[in-house]
């Protein structure tokens, strides 16, 4: 019997390429889609291991933003003794001004013998060894463009001049990803002293890497050094650890990507029920016969699932072949926010996994058609009705089977996902909208038979192909639905993304921020912006601090391990102290103070989510460590901010007074016109060098940039899922061929042109199109909607434009689709095909 | 010249029609010439593969021919367009398929109408209405096929064949998937809507009794006319 199965499943296949088409691209485009991102995330992984002590530029790195102390210092100095080199980096925003300009840059400044690991490359290459020589600086070539500059030129940062002795080109440790204020400058630190930019209170990130002898364990190295600093304020990493950012960025960003091209797989699996469901109604004549001769359902069932196995490999492995292709076209994706070059290697893991998923998808989704084979009756033979699909249910076996394979997959795609929350959530989401769709298919086509039969005779024909037995409506609803549901919910996100942190900003928001302006410049600077007609500018104290404790409880591990939210209780708060309250601001609960009155304790505002996240209340009490000093306040009131108004914002905000003596900065704040911007900057950089003016809108337009790019990877996957939705509508076509031929000649045997059955088609196509966009749509808002509320936290944007091209692109590409796929058949000859049946 | 003026409402000359079939050439029809004149009802007969179908579907225009022309009321067709010969069956001829071919998303009376809304008709609805009720089967007009038996199908299929009330009727077998009895109501209702719109009429047919009311006889065998007779009795007169 099993070679009887795979002989005759063999001939079946030999004879029926055209369905299979679909049946194999639609597996391998969503097979192609995940192995093709696991093998992106596996070479990646790979390029980070690799690489991972030119990321960081050492073994261990102490970072920190505050100068060490003397104790400290006496610590590192000892690790000379053990054959451990050190030195020291400091990272810091500054001006680089010309006499034609300012720009805002990122500086670096470093040690001789910097990095340790990795290649600093320069353009020329000698430029290297002058920095350690005079004033010479690197420069990103990004900085001379703006401010028109040559390699030779001579720029002012703070209060020191330096020539740019040469073009930056790769800097191993680079923070990677995402966000930049602005062209990074690569200076000594004898130059930055040079600069006295560093003043107290200013931001700076000081770096302390450690290169250790062969012998030493960064490990150890690390546990010794977090036992001497047990302050939270200091961060010890190792360079398995480097550049934890970039590695949770890649993590959740292969992560969605591979989300999305499961769902290229599942719209796949969809493409697959309707091809072997097809195929099976144009077998029933042959199964019939092979009943009638003797052949049980057993066997005929073995003879059709190990055709579809076959198949299902075939496509399986094709797909994982083209997965490996599409690592041609990832990388370059990213490539400007990589910092490591990626070499394409074989990965089996995520090649056997995906070939598992598409076997796995090809079985779920063919299950329930080869079952309904057993059905099917000898006599069928003498009935020409072939029309007619086998009926009655695939039976409890079914459901536990494909209970079973839904399971199995769902453990893989957890598997290739790496978050169960996540996974979770999106598999659920994706039932979901499976049943949605399905069910919205089937008031379609109870919809379509009442709506009103106009006369024109292609509405008529079109409408009524919607709803006739072994129409593929809820076929090409599903997949297609999913398609448009997915690439739009990815573009409606996108946009209320750029909306919130670009174009909903008021119209009075201060297009300039400028910051580090020391206590004693403070008049000096108020006055000059009034003088330049500013005199609405605001200056804000900002003291940088830590959380130390809550109601009398120091921050422990426990507080922010395995926490969510750990963030809040580890991050930097920016404190500051204000008599009234910020626009912007309303007090949610408790009371502002009005007037100074003695109290044990200085009284401090908590802003509501944070006071949510660490527990706060009236009457709390918390303690922030600023620069070793201990403050505390009482909380009296909770506010609410308008965090989108692009102003100074604080989640802590103390009463007058509160601060007196801990180090602090001014920001001011102010509105200037664009065209004002260049000359204003400069009369601030020639009187201020050591204050840095940070623009709104490059920042808002790095962001945009940002997310520019990572939408782009993401649609590029989603595009997959668009495309394997194409190929179902063509194989769902398909199917109906013989019935469209037929009907096709009937009308030409009664003198319909070749334009009128075009015009029939096109009507169905734009309905099945409409339908599809529009629950597409629907979903895509939901989905979008919920991403944007629950995990993205922006505010919900309307945009009806978008909507409009969800359901009008879908009309569209259906037709272009349908009528591509079908076209062939208005050429044919009424006769040959009218004397066949 | 002489040709022109007896050239009847469908002439033929030098018809071939070969098929490959399994990389062997079949010849259908060979070197077929035949003129029917205006208002004659000639029946084709023939044994089941002679031919006669082909001959009927190529002077509708259904497919083309090997070599050979045909006209239609002076028209030669066999170079024209598929849109061409979609236009002309549409104002010229009507046709009557053995098994009936109706849409079987339409009703009866949208099956009638349909040739008449492709030709633009306004009237389409109430002529397919009239129609219907002229082939006995106003009250059923909106049923879909599958609702109707054979014989009521066959009815539509020819109340369809007249909607234009085209200059040819043809009609292939109209009789060959029905029982005697219905065939017998089909073939009178063929004949009397004939009569009544004065058209020429070709029915293809195996059946030597339905032949029989033919004013002649034309056999195929081979894909050759072997004979072509002119009857005694009076045109269209039943017997």
């Amino acid at each position: 019997m099993r070679t009887f199965a795979l002989r005759m499943a063999w001939r079946e296949t030999r004879a029926a390429w055209r369905h299979f088409t679909y049946f194999f691209i639609c597996i391998a485009l969503g097979v192609a889609a995940l192995v093709g991102v696991g093998l992106f995330a596996a070479n990646m992984d790979r390029a980070i291991q690799r690489e991972a002590r030119s990321l960081m530029a050492a073994d261990v790195e102490l970072r920190t933003t505050r100068p060490l102390t003397a104790e400290a210092e006496a610590v590192l100095r000892g690790f000379g003794g053990r054959g451990i080199a050190r030195m020291h980096l400091s990272e810091l925003v500054a001006m680089a001004a010309v006499r034609t300009g300012t720009q805002l840059v990122e500086l670096k400044a470093v040690e001789p013998g910097y990095p340790f690991y990795g290649k600093l490359r320069a353009e020329p290459e000698q430029a290297l060894a002058t920095l350690f020589a005079g004033n010479n600086v690197l420069a990103e070539e990004t900085l001379l463009i703006r401010l028109d500059l040559n390699v030779g030129d001579t720029l002012k940062i703070g209060r020191a001049e330096f020539r740019i002795a040469g073009l930056l080109k790769k800097e191993p440790d680079r923070a990677a990803g995402a966000f930049s204020f602005g062209p990074r400058v690569l200076m000594s630190q004898q130059g930055l002293a040079a600069t006295q930019l560093i003043q107290p209170g200013s931001r700076v990130t000081h770096r302390h890497l450690l290169k250790l002898p062969e012998a030493v364990s960064p490990r150890a190295v690390q546990a010794e050094l977090s036992a001497t600093f047990p302050d939270k304020t200091v961060r010890v990493s190792t360079y398995q650890e480097a550049q934890p950012m970039l590695r949770r960025f890649l993590r959740q960003l292969t992560m969605y990507l591979g989300l999305v091209g499961l769902i290229a797989l599942m719209v796949g699996g969809i493409g697959v029920a309707s091809s072997v469901r097809a195929f099976l109604n144009e077998k029933l004549e042959t199964i019939a016969v092979l009943k009638a001769v003797g052949a049980e359902s057993r066997t005929i069932l073995l003879v059709y699932l190990t055709q579809t196995l076959l198949l299902g490999l075939l496509g399986s492995l094709a797909g994982a072949a083209l997965g490996a292709g599409l690592q041609i076209f990832l990388p370059p994706l990213m490539k400007t926010w990589l910092p490591i070059e990626l070499k394409f290697r074989f990965a089996l893991l995520p090649f056997v996994r995906g070939v598992a998923m598409g076997l796995l998808t090809t079985i779920l989704f063919a299950l329930w058609p080869l079952l309904e084979v057993r059905h099917v009756r000898p006599n069928l033979i003498f009935r020409r009705d072939v029309t007619e699909e086998p009926s009655g249910s695939a039976g409890r076996s079914a459901w536990i089977a494909s209970g079973l394979l839904a399971l199995a997959l769902a453990g893989l795609a957890l598997w290739q996902a790496g978050s169960w929350r996540a996974a979770g959530l999106f598999i659920g989401a994706l039932i979901a909208a499976l049943g949605l769709l399905q069910g919205a298919a089937w008031m379609v086509a109870r919809l379509a038979r009442r709506l009103p039969r106009w006369k024109p005779l292609a509405w008529r024909q079109g409408l009524a192909n919607l709803y006739r037995p072994g129409s593929q409506v809820k076929t090409i609803l599903v997949s297609v639905g999913v398609g448009v549901m997915v690439i739009l919910a990815i573009h409606l996100v996108e946009r209320n993304i750029l909306w919130e942190i670009g174009e909903n900003i008021p119209t009075d928001a201060p297009s300039f921020f400028f910051i580090d302006i020391q206590p004693d410049q403070q008049d000096a600077f108020a006055r000059l912006l009034a003088e330049r007609g500013h005199a609405e500018a605001r200056l804000t104290p900002l003291v940088r601090s830590r959380l130390w404790a809550l109601n009398g409880q120091p921050i422990g591990r426990e507080n922010y391990e395995e926490r969510e939210h750990g963030w809040y209780f580890t991050r930097e708060y920016v404190l500051t102290f204000l008599k009234d309250l910020p626009k912007d601001n309303v007090v949610t609960k408790g009371d502002w103070w009005n007037a100074v009155e003695p109290s044990r304790a200085p009284r401090v505002s908590v802003e509501e989510e944070a006071a949510r996240r660490l527990g706060l209340d009236i009457g709390s009490t918390v303690e922030f460590d600023i620069q070793g000093a201990k403050v505390s306040g009482k909380v009296v009131s909770i506010r609410k901010v308008e965090w989108g108004n692009m102003s100074t914002n604080f989640y802590f905000i103390f009463e007058p007074g509160a601060l007196d003596g801990a180090p602090m900065t001014y920001v001011a704040t102010a509105r200037i016109d664009p065209k004002e911007e260049v000359p204003l900057q400069r009369t601030v950089i020639a009187a201020f060098p050591n204050v840095s003016a940070i623009s709104i809108r490059d920042v808002l337009d790095s962001v945009a940039r940002v997310v520019d790019r990572i939408s782009l990877v993401i649609r590029f996957m989603a595009g997959l899922s668009i495309l394997a939705g194409a190929i179902v509508l063509a194989g769902a076509l398909a199917a109906t061929r013989f019935r469209r031929i037929y009907e096709a000649m009937i009308l030409k045997a009664v003198g319909a042109t070749r334009r009128a059955i075009a015009q029939t088609f096109a009507v169905e196509y734009a309905l099945l199109g409409a339908a599809a966009g529009v629950i597409g749509t629907g979903l895509a808002v939901a989905l979008a909607w919920g991403v944007g509320h629950w995990i993205l936290d922006v505010k919900w944007l309307f945009q009806p434009e978008a909507l409009a091209w969800g359901v009008g692109g879908t009309i569209i590409g259906t037709i272009l689709v349908g009528l591509l796929s079908t076209y062939r058949i208005l050429g044919q000859k009424p006769l040959p095909v009218l004397r066949r049946e | 010249m002489l040709l022109c003026i007896i050239e009847g409402v469908i002439a033929i000359r030098n018809l071939s029609m070969r098929l490959t079939s399994g990389g062997r050439e079949v010849s259908i029809l060979d070197d077929i010439a035949l003129d029917v004149p205006a208002k004659q009802f000639v029946a084709i007969v023939g044994p089941s593969g002679s031919g006669k179908s082909t001959l009927l579907g190529l002077i509708a225009g259904m497919d083309t021919p090997t070599s050979g022309t045909i006209s239609l009321e002076g028209q030669e067709i066999t170079n024209l367009s598929e849109d061409e010969l979609a236009r002309l069956r549409r104002r010229k001829i009507g046709y009557v398929f053995q098994s009936f071919h109706l849409i079987p998303t339409l009703t009866a009376q949208e099956n009638v109408a349909v040739p008449l809304e492709l030709a633009g008709d306004s009237e389409a609805e109430s002529k397919a209405n009239a129609l219907l009720w002229a082939v006995g089967l106003g009250s059923r007009r909106h049923h879909y096929p599958a609702q109707l038996s054979g014989g009521e199908q066959q009815r539509v299929s020819v109340a369809r064949a007249f909607a234009n009330n085209p200059a040819i009727l043809l009609a292939d077998e109209p009789t060959g998937n029905l029982d005697t009895a219905t065939g017998k109501q089909v073939i009178d209702l063929l004949i009397r809507l004939n009569r009544d719109h004065g058209s020429t009429l070709v029915l293809v047919t195996h059946d030597p009794a339905l032949a029989a009311h033919a004013e002649r006889i034309v056999c195929l065998r081979d894909g050759r006319i072997i004979s072509d007779e002119l009857q005694q009795r009076a045109p269209g007169a039943l017997p």
